[in-house]
């Protein structure tokens, strides 16, 4: 993959084909190994490498972008030129914002060499460690190992140039009775592969789908839930459209105030609700800037159940007088130093979820969302879990969820499945809303 | 025949350009193409590969879009435009070593770079043959030589984006002409992918389909009650030229969504309880896709989902005798469709596509196969089902066009309509979340119109049905003639992991669903 100096070339050269007055270039590359099990055995992998070269240029606030993944000379200064000609056709953008000046980038790398080079004597033994886990119960696993390393930069003609380079890795299983009656799941996503024990999750996912025998019909209706880590982190991605001031602004955010303004300041929230950006947390594969080259920012968008600030774009805080935010990304949920096992023990009767799928918007200005529990939903009661519980759909809002909060747990990273990758705690929320019941194993 | 230029240093855009332009005949795959793909052949068969295929393809893209916004303070519309071109070049090589399946791909193609994978791809198959417990067995096929395009009378992305801007901005700024339409946004997209597969088992398929893609949406808010509500309009998207883009009428429909955005923002919520549906092919497109499409995939079935997409609850024992709809529902598979986004003469696999029923007189009879699954459900040959979304991709088990036969000749749309005393007649798609065997689903919509006493009237908002697969077909009562059959379609289907996209069509007419569990949403 291309090193700093090589990208830095690249891009020199590749700018110097544009005939524009802003040209602005971003690189990619990425390697991925990957093994995909099911019935407990391997059935697809590979080995992929991948490259992306994108190219924008712009004369008189009209913007062409092209994108190729062909190396060479005359396919670049063809990229370029491509660009060049969407641009000439393109009405001007009237909300066109100057490309960034030069700027400063943190000069960190979640890199891993281990993981930058893991093949199969890597990924296979992990994988066999699932599987027979599964096998000596006579269960059945499916899952996927992969690993990523990826480089990525970005420049532009008024001088600006990033360079970032990240590993990262993940394997997840779902492991089901052989008569498909019962079904549970695990993962663990980490930058660094050593990390990652498949005993460990196999042993997760063992437990939850021994456990999930012969599960109680209950009746949909408002429940207190204990949701682990990944089922919060799941629902938490869908309200980053909200934190827009732009549609908060426009009243079509969960932040707009009936009649006008927003809900900036207010307090919506219990105290314990604090929910940041925090792209620089080591646990994240590298990301040193956002959409549109600004270095990645630490943002609070809920401090203390206030609502502490709203994400501006570049056009947008231009038009606010506002310095731009960046995205809603790289959120993390802060959490306490209770277990889920301490959130359990703190739960009369309510429902804990391992995770959630499917997950849909149903109205983007409330977030009501829609889903269904999986691979894992069991009955607490008196501080125990004592029965699984038959899959439910829910219709619920994040919002509702955060305000609803009661207790909150010890966060870490979540991803793979529904929801983005995110660093969430467990948490403990009363009137859940379940509205159905699914039937599904 | 390829110049020895194009291995001597030319661009990479242009052996594409000369790898998948027209050939000596346009009947006969590029013998270019054949030759490189001989080098990944050789070397598989050098390293004792029990089998092998490559597939060289390029993939472009095109985006054209116009939003129109208020400015912050003054209310002045603002036009704020989109237009990018991507292009995507590659090769990737699978094999089977010792029974077990390896794949390589990369973005250099070149002789040398496609030998290097290939063994790569060995040396992939080779670790996973000592954890495969199920040797991969492929069913027959035929070796095929042949080069096939999908129907198209004027390439797309020939047209230039000044005509397509043009139409867009006349489209988007006809419903921002209500000032008390919000915003409005309008797109163009056009896909093509140039597909060259070649086996050790002697096939040689070169293959072009071409895609249209359009949307129309516009938002109204309501300030003063804190609502937000939209209307799109979105004609079929085919594999198809640019000839149908004219036939869209994005005017015409422009103005439609203009009035009728504002009626939705003003559309009383539904009142929830059991109600007749009446379901329009834009809407019902999706039902058909999540609880049958999906359910009836083979590997679903079998488990290779199950960490993901999930599993099925059309397990292999129901093969045959599952009821799922009324004897009227009538379900089957076909990428052999005119202008289906599935369509195309071979599938990833080499196998010729075919047309197959899934659904007949409402049971359960076939299911979505490939090679490697054929026999686990003692089927002789595969159903054509292979897919993968990039050169980089890992071909697996996608899903065909699958549509549901239009009813009897008589019935029109009006018969289903008058035939409902209170009920909803729903247009176009919204939110839409089935879980995992396919059992529970909630549907919404883009547009709702009340029933009353047989006829169609006014718009309510907040709808969304929930049901079970087998009950909800089993309610089918009506299905309108194939004078209404329209296809719809999907283009960004994920499944599989790592994730991949698919594009893919479910014709039918609009049909007629008795008491269904409706509930009001925010």
């Amino acid at each position: 993959m291309l090193t700093r100096e090589q990208a830095q070339k690249l891009s020199e050269k590749i700018l110097a084909f544009s005939k524009f007055p802003d040209c602005a270039v971003t690189i990619s590359e990425s390697e991925e190994a990957f093994i995909r099990f099911a019935n407990n055995g391997v059935t697809t992998s590979g080995f992929t490498n991948t490259r992306r070269f994108v190219i924008s240029s712009t004369r008189d606030q009209k913007t062409g972008t092209s994108l190729t993944n062909d190396l060479d000379d005359a396919s670049l200064k063809a990229a370029v030129a491509r660009s060049e000609e969407l641009s000439a056709v393109s009405p001007p953008n009237q909300e066109y914002v100057e490309p960034i000046s030069p700027q400063k980038y943190a000069d960190v790398s979640n890199w891993d060499e281990e993981t930058s080079r893991a093949r199969s004597p890597i990924l296979v033994p992990q994988v066999k460690a699932v599987i027979d886990a599964a096998s000596s119960k006579g269960l059945v696993a499916a899952g996927l190992f992969n690993r990523t390393a990826e480089i990525s930069s970005i420049a532009n003609k008024r001088g600006n140039f990033g360079y970032e380079r990240g590993t990262d890795a993940g394997l997840s299983t779902t492991v089901r009775a052989a008569d498909g009656s019962s079904s549970g799941w695990s993962s663990h996503p980490a930058v660094r592969i050593r990390e990652i024990k498949g005993v460990d999750l196999a042993e997760r996912a063992l437990e939850k789908c021994l456990k999930w025998k012969k599960p109680l019909r209950l009746e949909p209706g408002k429940y207190t839930v204990v949701l682990e880590p990944k089922a919060v982190g799941d629902l938490m991605e869908w309200l980053a459209f909200g934190f827009s001031a732009r549609s908060a602004e426009e009243g079509r955010s969960f932040l707009s105030k009936k009649g006008g303004g927003t809900q900036l300041g207010e307090k919506m929230f219990p105290a314990m609700v604090t929910l940041r950006s925090a792209a620089d947390d080591r646990r994240f594969p590298t990301s040193l800037w956002s959409q549109g080259g600004l270095p990645q920012r630490a943002n609070t968008w809920i401090q203390k159940g206030v609502v502490n600030s709203l994400a501006y774009d570049r056009y947008w805080a231009m038009k606010s007088g506002k310095e731009p935010s960046g995205g809603v990304g790289h959120l993390v949920l802060e959490g306490t130093s209770a277990s889920l096992a301490d959130l359990i023990k703190a739960t009369e009767r309510g429902l804990l979820v391992t995770r959630f799928w499917y997950i849909r918007s149903v109205n983007p200005q409330t977030v009501q969302l829609t889903g269904l529990t999986r691979d894992g939903l069991f009955l607490i009661e008196n501080g125990e879990v004592t029965q699984p519980v038959v899959n439910f759909r829910f219709n619920e809002s994040p919002v509702r969820l955060l305000q609803n909060i009661t207790r909150i747990g010890t966060p870490q990273r979540v991803a793979g499945g529904e929801g983005q990758d995110m660093i969430a705690p467990a948490v403990q929320a009363s009137n859940f809303t379940f509205s159905s019941i699914s039937d599904a194993v | 025949m390829i110049s020895r230029r194009l291995f001597l240093g030319a661009s990479s855009a242009a052996v594409a350009a000369e790898l998948f332009g027209a050939g000596t005949d346009n009947k006969s795959p590029n013998p270019a193409l054949e030759k490189l793909a001989a080098a990944a052949l050789r070397e598989a068969k050098k390293l004792k590969t029990t089998y092998c295929d490559i597939r060289i393809n390029r993939y472009h893209d095109q985006n054209v879009g116009i939003r129109l916004s208020p400015e912050r303070g003054t209310g002045k519309t603002l036009e704020v435009p989109n237009v990018n071109d991507t292009e995507s070049f590659g090769f990737g090589v699978r094999v089977i070593v010792d029974g077990a399946w390896g794949f390589a791909a990369s973005p250099i193609v070149t002789p040398e770079e496609i030998v290097r994978m290939t063994g790569e791809a060995v040396t992939v198959a080779r670790a996973n043959a000592n954890i495969t417990k199920q040797r991969v067995i492929l069913a027959p096929v035929k070796a095929y030589k042949d080069r096939w395009t999908s129907p198209f009378e004027r390439n797309p992305f020939d047209v230039p984006i000044a005509e397509k801007l043009e139409l867009l901005r006349e489209a988007a700024g006809e419903t921002k002409k209500n000032r008390r339409v919000f915003n409005s946004f309008g797109s163009l997209n056009f896909h093509s992918e140039d597909k060259y597969f070649a086996s050790s088992e002697g096939s040689s398929i070169q293959q072009l389909i071409v895609q249209s893609f359009a949307i129309l949406n516009a938002t109204a808010v309501d300030v003063s009650k804190g609502l937000s509500k939209s209307r799109m309009y979105v004609p079929p998207p085919l594999s198809i030229g640019y000839e149908f883009v004219p036939q869209m009428n994005l005017k015409e429909n422009a103005q439609r969504i203009r009035e009728e955005v504002l009626e939705h923002l003003a559309a009383p919520p539904a009142k929830p309880g059991k109600k007749d549906l009446v379901l329009m092919p834009s809407h019902l497109f999706l039902t058909i896709h999540e609880s049958i499409g999906h359910s009836t995939e083979l590997d679903r079935a079998l488990g290779y989902e199950a960490n993901y997409a999930g599993t099925s609850f059309l397990t292999l024992d129901k093969l045959g005798k599952e009821r799922i709809g009324t004897p009227i529902v009538n379900i089957y598979g076909d990428r052999t469709t005119e202008k289906g986004l599935a369509t195309a003469a071979y599938d990833d696999d080499g196998v010729k596509t075919s047309r197959f029923p899934i659904i007949e007189n409402g049971i359960f009879t076939h299911y979505q196969t490939i090679r490697d699954q054929a026999h686990l459900i003692n089927e002789k040959e595969s159903r054509g089902c292979c897919y993968a979304d990039s050169w980089s991709s890992v071909p697996f088990q996608r899903m065909p066009n699958v549509s549901l036969e239009p009813g009897k000749a008589e019935t029109t749309l009006e018969d289903l309509i008058s035939g409902v005393d209170d009920g909803i007649l729903i247009e176009g798609r919204g939110s839409y979340s089935i879980d995992q065997q396919r059992y529970n689903f909630q549907f919404g919509g883009d547009a709702f119109w009340e029933i009353k006493g047989g006829k169609k009237t006014g718009m309510l908002s907040q709808v969304a049905y929930q049901s079970r697969t087998t009950d909800f077909w089993q309610t089918c009562d009506s299905i309108a003639n194939r004078s209404y059959w329209q296809m719809y379609g999907t283009s960004r289907d994920g499944k599989g992991e790592p994730v991949q996209i698919n594009a893919v069509s479910h014709g039918c007419s609009p049909a007629r669903f008795r008491q269904v569990n409706v509930i009001q949403t925010d």
